[in-house]
C-alpha cells in the first residue's frame, strides 16, 4: 500500500504544476481546432482530424510525460522531504514504484482526456467512433509508460536539466525504429552492429507509431490484436527493466 | 570494485544480486519482443520502405513534423501551398512540393493523381502542345502510387486515363483499367473500400473498342449495365445512375448498330442503306464492286526557317480525321525504352526530364481532304533544345485509324482493315497486345472472323486470341540538323522505310 500513498501524494503535487495545464490545455485546443483546419487535406477533412488528434494527443503527452516525471525524484531531494519520507518504514524501491505510479497516474489522466475530447471531436465531425482511433490513443498511452519509466530511470542520477535532453532524446532515436532496423542489415558489419545495438537495446518508441497506418484505411496491419499485444508487452517488460535499473541505481545513491 | 559494494547495507548487495540477473532476463525477453515485433512493423511500413530502397533519400523521420505525428498536416499545408502555385501559374515550383507531399504521406493518393496529370497534361510549349518528356515521370509516380496505395482504385484508372488519352496506348489503358476494377470487388457501396467507380467500366469498354476488340466492349458495357442495374434498384430516384444507366444503354445500341453498318451486308441503318459493309462500300460512280476505301495519303514536310516545319498534305478523309505528326531525336524510342526500363533516381526524385532530348507532337485536322500547319518551335528552346549527339531526327507523319472519330473510322473499320494506300505507306501493327478482334476477310489478321455474336465471359477474357492489327498509315522522314535549321530543304529523298513499332 506504501507505494499507492507515494502515488497518491505525488499525483495531488503534479496537478498543482501549471505547466502541465498548459500543455493539456494546448493539446486539448489543438485537438477541438482539428475541423477547422480540415481545408489542409487534399482529400477530405476527416485526414487532418485524425492527423491532428492523434499527433496534438502524442505532443502534449510527450510534454507533460517528461516534464513531470524529470521533477519527481529531484524536488523530493532538493526540498528534503526524501528524508522524512525514508526515515519511516519506507523502502527505496516502494518510493520509485510510487513516485512512477503517481507519474504515470498523471499522464493517464492528461491522455484520457485528451482521448475523451479528441473521440468526442470524432462524433461531432464523423457521427461514429472508429475503433482504430481508440487503438490509437492506447498506443500512444502505452509509448508514454515507457517514456515515463525512462525518465525516472534518469532522474536517480540525472539533473533534471540533462534528463530532459536525454530522455527527449532517446525518445527521438527510439522512432526512428525504421532507420535502425534497416541499419542492422548494412553491409558494412560495422554499421550493422552498431544498428543491432541501437534497434535492439535502446527503447523501441516507433512500434507504437501507427497513426499512418490507422488515419488511412487503405493500410492493413496484418494481425493487428497480435501487433497492439506484442507492442504492449514490449512497453510493460521495458519498463520493468528500467524501474529495475532506477532502483538498483536509487538504491546505492546517497541522499 | 567489490570495495564499493561493501560500502552498502547487505539488504541492498543481496537485492542487486537477485535483480540484476531479472533485469537480464527482461531485457533478453524485451529484446525477443522487438524481434517479433520488427517484421510486423517492416510489412506495416513496407510502401514507404521501398521508396526509401529505391532513392535511398529523404526519410521521413528524419523530419521533426512527421516525427511529432504531423505527417498528414504537414502534407496538407504544402498541398495548399501547390494550389496556390498552380493558380499563380508557377508550375515548376509545384514538383518538388507534390514529390515532398507523396514522401509525407504516401497514401494522400489523390496527390500522386493530381501530381501526375500535371506532369503529364500542364507543361507546354507556346502553342499549348505538351511537354511528352514528362510522361514518363508522370506513369512512374502514379505506379508508385499504386505500389503504396495496392487497395485504391482510382490511381489505376488515372494511369489508364492517361494511356487512353495522352498517349493513345490503348493496350496499356485496357490493363491499367482492369487493375483498377480488380483492385476490390464492387460491393455496392462507395463506403471504403470501395470498388472502381462505374465511369471504369465504361473507359475500359471505350478502350476495348478503340484497340478493336469489339466483344469484349459489348461485353464491358454488359457488366456496367448490370452493375448500374443494381444501384438503380437500390436508388431509383438517382439522377446519376439514370443517366449512367441510359449512357449504357445507348452505347452498347450504337456498338452493335454500328457493327453492323461497318462490317455486314445486313440490319443497316438509313447511313448505310447499300448491301455492302461501310468498310469495303463502292465509292460513288465506279462499278458496284465492294473495295476498300483509298486514302491516297501524299504527306509533305517543309523546312520553313529555323526551328519552323510546315506541315501539309493530302489525305482520302472525311472532315475531323486527324493526322499525327511526331518529331524525335532519331534514337528517341530506343532510349526511351531504356529510361523506362531504368528509371533515374533524378527522375523519380526530382521528376527530371532530359533537357537535351527534343520531342513535339501534334495532331492536325483534315478539312476537304487537306492538312496544314506551321509548327514554330523556335520560341520553346527548353523544350525542343535540337540538341541530339547524332543531329539526326526522325519525322513521323501517320494515321492512326483507332485513335480517329467514330464517323471516320465508319469508312475504314475499328482497325483500319477497310483501308488501302500504297504498300510503303501502311504499316501494320503485329504487336500481340495491339491486335483487335477479326472482323472481316482479306484485310489483314489472323484467324477465324468473329461470328458477330459471340461475347466472351468476363472470367475468360484472358485467353481470348485476336487477330486483327492495325493499319495504320505512316511515312517516316530522316532530317538532319541542317534541314531542321532551315539550311537545307527537305525532300523525298528524305522518306525512310517504317520501322515495326
Amino acid at each position: 500500500m506504501i507505494p499507492f500513498a507515494i502515488a497518491q501524494q505525488t499525483v495531488r503535487e503534479a496537478l498543482r504544476r501549471r505547466v502541465m495545464w498548459i500543455f493539456l490545455v494546448s493539446g486539448v485546443f489543438l485537438i477541438a481546432m482539428g475541423p477547422v483546419f480540415g481545408f489542409l487535406s487534399p482529400k477530405d477533412s476527416q485526414t487532418v482530424l485524425r492527423s491532428l488528434g492523434l499527433a496534438a494527443i502524442l505532443l502534449a503527452g510527450l510534454f507533460i510525460t517528461i516534464v513531470t516525471c524529470i521533477y519527481l525524484l529531484p524536488v523530493e531531494i532538493e526540498r528534503r522531504t526524501i528524508y522524512t519520507v525514508l526515515s519511516k518504514p519506507v523502502q527505496r524501491y516502494q518510493f520509485i514504484l510510487g513516485k512512477f505510479m503517481g507519474g504515470f497516474a498523471v499522464v493517464f489522466i492528461n491522455i484520457v482526456a485528451m482521448g475523451i475530447v479528441f473521440l468526442a471531436m470524432l462524433w461531432l465531425q464523423e457521427k461514429r467512433l472508429p475503433p482504430e482511433m481508440f487503438i490509437g490513443v492506447v498506443m500512444t498511452f502505452f509509448q508514454m509508460l515507457l517514456l515515463a519509466a525512462l525518465t525516472i530511470f534518469f532522474s536517480t542520477f540525472a539533473t533534471p536539466v540533462v534528463n530532459f535532453f536525454l530522455s527527449f532524446g532517446i525518445f527521438l532515436v527510439g522512432n526512428m525504429s525504421s532507420v535502425t532496423d534497416s541499419l542492422t542489415s548494412n553491409n558494412n558489419p560495422l554499421v550493422s552492429n552498431a544498428g543491432k545495438v541501437i534497434h535492439y537495446l535502446l527503447p523501441n518508441f516507433g512500434n507504437f507509431n501507427i497513426q499512418n497506418s490507422i488515419i488511412h484505411p487503405t493500410i492493413e496491419i496484418k494481425n493487428p490484436n497480435v501487433f497492439l499485444f506484442q507492442n504492449m508487452i514490449y512497453a510493460i517488460v521495458y519498463s520493468l527493466v528500467l524501474l529495475t535499473l532506477a532502483v538498483l541505481i536509487f538504491d546505492r545513491r546517497e541522499v | 570494485m567489490a570495495s564499493a559494494i561493501k560500502k552498502f547495507p547487505s539488504g541492498v548487495q543481496a537485492r542487486r544480486q537477485k535483480a540484476l540477473p531479472i533485469v537480464f532476463v527482461l531485457l533478453l525477453f524485451a529484446m525477443f519482443m522487438q524481434s517479433r515485433i520488427d517484421p510486423m512493423a517492416r510489412e506495416m511500413r513496407q510502401e514507404e520502405d521501398l521508396f526509401i530502397t529505391a532513392t535511398g533519400s529523404l526519410n521521413n523521420e528524419f523530419m521533426l513534423l512527421p516525427l511529432l505525428g504531423f505527417r498528414e498536416a504537414a502534407a496538407g499545408l504544402l498541398w495548399v501551398r501547390c494550389d496556390e502555385f498552380f493558380h499563380s501559374g508557377d508550375y515548376d515550383a509545384i514538383l518538388p512540393l507534390v514529390r515532398l507531399i507523396t514522401w509525407l504521406d504516401p497514401h494522400a493518393d489523390n496527390v500522386f493523381i493530381t501530381g501526375a496529370w500535371h506532369l503529364a497534361y500542364n507543361f507546354t510549349d507556346s502553342s499549348e502542345r505538351s511537354d511528352r518528356r514528362y510522361i514518363i515521370p508522370a506513369h512512374e509516380l502514379l505506379k508508385e502510387g499504386i505500389r503504396k496505395n495496392p487497395r485504391i482504385p482510382d490511381i489505376s484508372f488515372e494511369l489508364g486515363w492517361q494511356n487512353y488519352d495522352k498517349t493513345k496506348d490503348f493496350s496499356a489503358a485496357i490493363a491499367a483499367f482492369q487493375k483498377s476494377i480488380n483492385t476490390i470487388p464492387w460491393k455496392g457501396s462507395d463506403d471504403y473500400p470501395y470498388g472502381a467507380p462505374l465511369k471504369t467500366h465504361h473507359i475500359l469498354a471505350h478502350a476495348y473498342t478503340k484497340l478493336g476488340r469489339i466483344p469484349d466492349a459489348m461485353m464491358e458495357w454488359k457488366r456496367a449495365l448490370q452493375r448500374s442495374t443494381e444501384q438503380l434498384e437500390k436508388d431509383p430516384k438517382s439522377f446519376t445512375f439514370k443517366s449512367m444507366h441510359s449512357a449504357e444503354e445507348r452505347n452498347l445500341a450504337m456498338l452493335a448498330q454500328r457493327f453492323a453498318d461497318r462490317y455486314t451486308a445486313t440490319g443497316h441503318s438509313p447511313t448505310n442503306p447499300t448491301p455492302y459493309p461501310a468498310v469495303l462500300i463502292p465509292p460513288p460512280g465506279t462499278d458496284k464492286t465492294p473495295r476498300p476505301w483509298n486514302m491516297s495519303f501524299r504527306p509533305i514536310v517543309l523546312s520553313v526557317r529555323k526551328n519552323v516545319l510546315k506541315m501539309a498534305g493530302r489525305i482520302n478523309m472525311a472532315d475531323g480525321a486527324r493526322v499525327d505528326i511526331r518529331l524525335t531525336d532519331w534514337e528517341y524510342d530506343l532510349k526511351e525504352k531504356e529510361r523506362r526500363k531504368n528509371i533515374s533516381t533524378k527522375m523519380l526524385e526530382r521528376f527530371d526530364v532530359d533537357s537535351a532530348t527534343t520531342i513535339m507532337q501534334e495532331s492536325i485536322s483534315v478539312r476537304k481532304n487537306k492538312y496544314e500547319r506551321e509548327i514554330d518551335m523556335s520560341k520553346d528552346t527548353k523544350m525542343y533544345s535540337f540538341k541530339n549527339k547524332s543531329k539526326l531526327y526522325r519525322v513521323v507523319v501517320s494515321f492512326n485509324p483507332r485513335a480517329t472519330s467514330p464517323h471516320v473510322q465508319d469508312r475504314h473499320g475499328y482497325s483500319g482493315e477497310g483501308l488501302i494506300d500504297r504498300p510503303e505507306v501502311i504499316e501494320y501493327d503485329r504487336r500481340p497486345e495491339f491486335m483487335g478482334t477479326k472482323l472481316i476477310d482479306g484485310q489483314g489478321g489472323e484467324g477465324p472472323v468473329w461470328d458477330g455474336k459471340t461475347i466472351p465471359d468476363e472470367k475468360n477474357i484472358k485467353d481470348e486470341k485476336y487477330g486483327q492489327p492495325n493499319r495504320m498509315l505512316k511515312v517516316t522522314l530522316k532530317l538532319s540538323e541542317q534541314q531542321i535549321f532551315g539550311l537545307k530543304p527537305i525532300s523525298a529523298k528524305d522518306i525512310v522505310p517504317n520501322e515495326a513499332p
